[in-house]
């Protein structure tokens, strides 16, 4: 009986997270996806300035380089259904994405590898495989925006 | 005769004397064979190629990654095999379907000669003697050195050969008429190689061929006249129309419309990993030519890059920068 209860409550706490998951409004999760993009390319564009040599912050860059891991494990529940530049505005998130979930899991997954990669070259503290961790990331960071984001107005 | 073209260095313009059996082009300077020695012997060292490979195979496969030969020349979408071809590139002239230029003997170009595809890259001419439609981007790789072609043909010999067929381009009227290439090619074609300009230093010519030939950056970032011929005035100020009827971004130095505010460390950093002078990453057909061409680039060859791009006349243009 006490067993039975708690399953049942159990379900009903998840019942009721699924809910207000769903009725987040679109548009908020829009402005939130937006933001934690916006963060992933603070951090790229910092360690830019490194990389081109118009800061001597090098000891940064693996600072940042754990921010842009960090993020890539938000990005996946970023995107539900429903917030696609089709059915919302202020977006350029593509139909594409929910059509061909398996793919857009897989670009993600990528983009994952490829910022714990970038951790990894950044604490070993060699520009050369740094650079190439670099090359790894923005391949990643294609992988989803070619397909998935529409182009610029 | 060399000829100055505008925003340049000077285009050799001497017509090749064609028998009907063809031979290769004309002789070339030894100078400029021993220049491009010097420039590629640098880059290919920083592209590390595969050990205990043939210099030209390994040198080729430099030439190849500059030339951007791979995205075109493979239907990735379809999951086609490298260089096989069959990519359909759709413009306002119709769809075109690049070939199979892997070494197969039948659909690709295993029986080509060495003058064949010297000819097919200076001249726009098929070994039948058919001409190409300028889609083929031979009005840039006309200024290639011969050593540069020779070796990317090597290069492309050691790739495996692949049996798929080429399909017919699907073009409108009146595109269809390949014969009417021949006048197209005498108003807007000019072939030969490029000579290096003396009165800039090496840095900058390197830059020029890498542009203007090699790179082909032009043929999409460069504005089409109602015929297809690149704007040779309006070189680089973007296309309203460009590949898959997209709008390609002006790249001359113009401060509003074009990347008059990126440093050169803004570009070859963007041309290396494909990030934004502001951090954002780019899509669009550039994410295949960071990643299948520039990126490969050695830091010096993208370095002689931005000299020559912020070395052009800023152009204000319609397609804002990126």
């Amino acid at each position: 009986m006490r067993n039975a209860i708690f399953i049942l409550t159990l379900g009903l706490i998840f019942a009721t997270a699924g809910q207000a998951f769903a009725a987040e409004e679109p548009q908020n999760v829009i402005k939130y996806r937006q933001a934690v993009m916006k963060a992933i390319g603070g951090h790229t564009g910092a360690i830019a300035g490194v990389v081109k040599g118009e800061v001597s912050f090098t000891g940064d860059v693996a600072a940042h380089a754990r921010g842009i891991q960090e993020m890539s494990k938000l990005v996946s529940k970023l995107f539900p259904k429903g917030t696609d530049n089709k059915m919302q505005e202020k977006t350029r998130a593509l139909p594409a994405i929910w059509e061909d979930r398996a793919k857009f899991d897989a670009a993600v997954k990528a983009f994952q590898a490829a910022s714990a990669n970038l951790v990894r070259v950044a604490e070993a503290g060699d520009p050369a495989a740094f650079g190439g961790g670099l090359q790894e990331l923005g391949k990643a960071c294609g992988g989803c925006h070619k397909p998935f984001r529409a182009e610029e107005k | 005769m060399p000829q100055a073209v505008p925003g340049g260095g000077k285009i050799d313009t001497r017509l090749v004397t064609r028998s009907p059996g063809r031979k290769a082009c004309g002789g070339r300077p030894f100078i400029w064979a021993a220049a491009a020695l010097f420039h590629l012997g640098l880059a290919t060292l920083a592209a590390g190629p595969a050990a205990g490979a043939e210099p030209a195979v390994a040198r080729g496969e430099y030439i190849f990654r500059a030339a951007g030969c791979l995205t075109c020349h493979t239907d990735t979408k379809n999951k086609g095999a490298p260089l096989a071809g069959g990519r359909a590139l759709p413009t306002p002239f119709g769809t075109f379907y690049t070939p199979n230029i892997t070494p197969d003997p039948v659909h690709g170009i295993g029986a080509w000669s060495d003058a064949d595809f010297i000819t097919a890259l200076r001249e726009g001419l098929a070994p039948d003697g058919s001409h190409y439609y300028p889609a083929f981007p031979y009005p840039s790789y006309t200024g290639m050195n011969e050593r540069d072609m020779r070796d990317l043909k090597a290069y492309l010999f050691s790739r495996p050969a692949v049996a798929t067929p080429n399909r017919a381009h699907d073009l409108k009227f009146p595109f269809g008429f390949r014969f009417a290439l021949w006048p197209w090619k005498l108003l807007f074609f000019t072939e030969g190689r490029r000579i290096e300009d003396p009165s800039k230093d090496a840095q900058w010519n390197r830059g020029a061929y890498l542009v203007e030939n090699l790179g082909h950056c032009g043929e999409c970032h460069t504005p089409r006249n109602f015929l297809g011929a690149v704007d040779r005035e309006r070189r680089l100020a973007g296309n309203p129309v460009g590949p898959e009827g997209k709008k390609v971004p002006n790249v001359t130095p113009h401060p509003g419309n074009g990347i008059g505010d990126w440093s050169k460390s803004d570009l070859t950093y963007f041309l290396k990993t494909g990030f934004l002078p502001d951090g954002d990453f780019a899509g669009g057909a550039m994410t295949d030519v960071i990643q299948e061409s520039t990126g490969f680039l050695s830091d010096e060859d993208r370095a002689a890059v931005a000299r020559y791009i912020f070395g052009l006349p800023p152009i204000s243009g319609p397609g804002a920068g990126p």
